[in-house]
């Protein structure tokens, strides 16, 4: 692991809310190596989901520096390409779009690239293969609606690997879910992260889904406090 | 699945909200066609007047015109007196009156006329032939007799009495094949006008001025008779269907205004309520233009799809309004051209981008933290 290069490297980085009234990040120092899983820990309101913002270039900081997969974030113009071809995003609501089928779902990323019907649908079945569906043929055509909370969230993981991105961004993707659930949705994450050889940052409040990550960090008060590296 | 099958789905999400906004906009585009058939309509019933060949001047009495006039209102002196006005060629009597008939609303224009000057009013047979002077015979132009569902060996009541119908006509104008014909006699007779007429054909020498034959008629009997030329029934022609397309042109404004602040309400209520997927498609790579073309997109699905039901209901609407004033009818044909449907699809467009640009600018605008926030 060691002998990996860094793909998110962050330094002195803030940023804040309200005209500056709220401090969500007030320095954070960061360095995460190529196909690490790591998970981001914290209570409530510390800066965690901030962090994986901006990580994924949703929002820009105020201060410091962020360098992820070779690109400063700081200075991208660009930020929709960069999101669209270096991360996939897996969120605690899963998010999928009501009137689509569970393969236009998947689809969504790839819309505006270059990629024909063809290969979209070739690529999306590949993903929806390993999400282990037990009637993946009658499961593509279905309304997410139908779906329960795991398969709804196994979608929305397919959907975040669509675009061979180098980086998993999870946001509390277990957060929604029971126990069992929780489990299954975790292992086929860990799965994907060695299969696919992605990075993996996943943020979680819950101790036992963090400590199933190679290294932990701790966010409190908007700086990173523990496993800086 | 491909980006433009995503727009065309999209706004039909819900069909309630969605039939609503198109039955909106689909009423003011079926207005518009509507209307636009009938002016289109009446545009080209007054190009047919214009290509008449038949009298250049009707005489009636003082404050009456061609158009509008019935009744024993002149003395059939006039006939022979209007003769001796230089630069008239020859002169013809009409009397004229409305009588009830079956299929019309407001009820058919008979004409009384000498079976020998009917070429005054342009009129050729094309079926049947000519009434005999003093008989109970009629003929009928060839757009009312559709109408009144009369052909050649029908009977027909007019002002009471039983006529036969002898023959159907045309003339090149769309107003004269609108109206019966009888003869001149038999009709005084009935409508208790003998020796009476509504107006006088005038048909000018060919090297005569037709506004000066007609300025020397008015001259000679001041006070007595009016004149229209066949330029002055073509002017109030244009005057009628200039008046009726501006008329459109206002409706057309409103329906855009109108159609437009309904889309934007549509449209706005979808972009508040898919707030998170719109930050979805941004956190996975859709660029603020994607996502404004996707909603922009949808407004103008939306309103082509209104542009298709309002043009249909607006020719049948059309059909329907002018079938109910069938009297109208009978010589105003609702035109339909392609013109029309070019001009409601690109009424549907603006209002369609109208509507849309500023919800769409609205959420291609979403910052993706906060349309993620959003509950």
């Amino acid at each position: 692991m060691n002998d990996k290069e860094n793909i998110i490297e962050i330094h002195g980085l803030k940023k804040s809310f309200d005209k500056g009234r709220t401090k969500a990040l007030t320095g954070v120092d960061l360095e995460i190596k190529e196909g690490e899983f790591i998970s981001i820990m914290g209570p409530s309101g510390s800066g965690k989901s901030t962090l994986l913002n901006m990580i994924g270039a949703f929002d820009k900081a105020d201060e410091g520096s962020i360098t992820v997969a070779g690109i400063d974030l700081m200075k991208e113009k660009h930020l929709d390409q960069f999101r669209s071809q270096k991360i996939g995003f897996v969120f605690q609501l899963h998010n999928l779009i009501p009137n689509l089928n569970v393969l236009e779902n998947v689809e969504i990323p790839m819309l505006r690239t270059k990629t024909t019907n063809e290969e979209m649908d070739k690529r999306a079945m590949e993903l929806l293969e390993l999400m282990n569906f037990p009637n993946l043929s009658e499961t593509v055509k279905q309304n997410p609606t139908r779906l329960s909370g795991g398969e709804r969230q196994r979608v929305a993981i397919a959907r975040a690997l669509v675009n061979h991105p180098s980086i998993i961004l999870a946001d509390e993707p277990t957060g929604a879910l029971d126990s069992k659930t929780t489990q299954m949705i975790l292992d086929l994450l860990k799965d994907i992260h060695k299969k696919e050889n992605v990075t993996l940052v996943m943020v979680t409040h819950e101790p036992d889904v963090g400590a199933q990550a190679d290294r932990t960090i701790t966010v409190l008060d908007g700086k990173v406090v523990e496993g800086k590296t | 699945m491909s980006f433009l099958s995503l727009i065309v789905k999209n706004p039909f999400r819900n069909r309630t909200r969605a039939a609503l906004a198109i039955l909106g906009i689909s009423i003011g585009i079926a207005t518009i066609v509507a209307l636009g058939m009938i002016t289109d309509g009446l545009t080209a019933s007054s190009q047919t007047t214009q290509n008449s060949g038949a009298a250049e001047i009707q005489v009636t009495a003082e404050g009456s015109n061609a158009l509008s006039a019935t009744g024993g209102t002149l003395n059939a002196n006039y006939i022979t007196e209007l003769q001796n006005i230089s630069g008239v060629s020859a002169t013809a009597g009409e009397i004229r009156g409305i009588t009830p008939a079956a299929g019309t609303v407001s009820g058919l224009l008979v004409s009384g006329m000498n079976s020998n000057q009917t070429n005054l009013e342009g009129i050729s047979i094309t079926n049947g032939t000519m009434y005999a002077d003093g008989s109970n015979q009629v003929i009928l132009g060839k757009q009312i007799a559709p109408v009144l569902n009369k052909t050649v060996g029908s009977t027909i009541n007019l002002f009471g009495k039983e006529f036969t119908v002898v023959g159907i006509y045309s003339s090149g104008n769309i107003v004269t094949d609108s109206i019966a014909f009888v003869s001149m006699s038999t009709l005084q007779n009935l409508t208790n006008t003998n020796g009476k007429i509504t107006l006088v054909d005038v048909k000018v020498n060919d090297n005569a001025n037709v506004t000066d034959v007609a300025n020397a008629i008015t001259n000679a009997y001041p006070n007595q008779l009016s004149t229209t030329t066949q330029t002055q029934t073509n002017e109030l022609m244009s005057k009628t269907t200039g008046s009726i397309k501006t008329a459109s042109a206002a409706i057309s404004v409103l329906a855009i205004i109108i159609g437009g602040i309904g889309i934007i309400n549509v449209m706005i209520m979808s972009v508040f309520e898919r707030t998170r997927e719109i930050g979805v498609l941004k956190a996975v790579g859709w660029k603020s233009s994607d996502i404004l073309i996707m909603i922009l997109g949808e407004s103008i699905i939306l309103t082509l799809v209104a542009a298709v039901v309002g043009i249909l209901l607006g020719v049948i609407g059309s059909e329907a309004l002018l079938a109910f004033f069938s009297t109208t009818g009978s010589f105003l044909k609702p035109l339909f051209t392609w013109n029309i449907v070019l001009r409601a699809f690109a009424i549907a467009l603006i209002v369609g981008i109208i509507g849309g640009i500023y919800p769409a600018y609205r959420a291609s605008r979403l910052p993706p933290t906060e349309a993620l926030r959003y509950e």
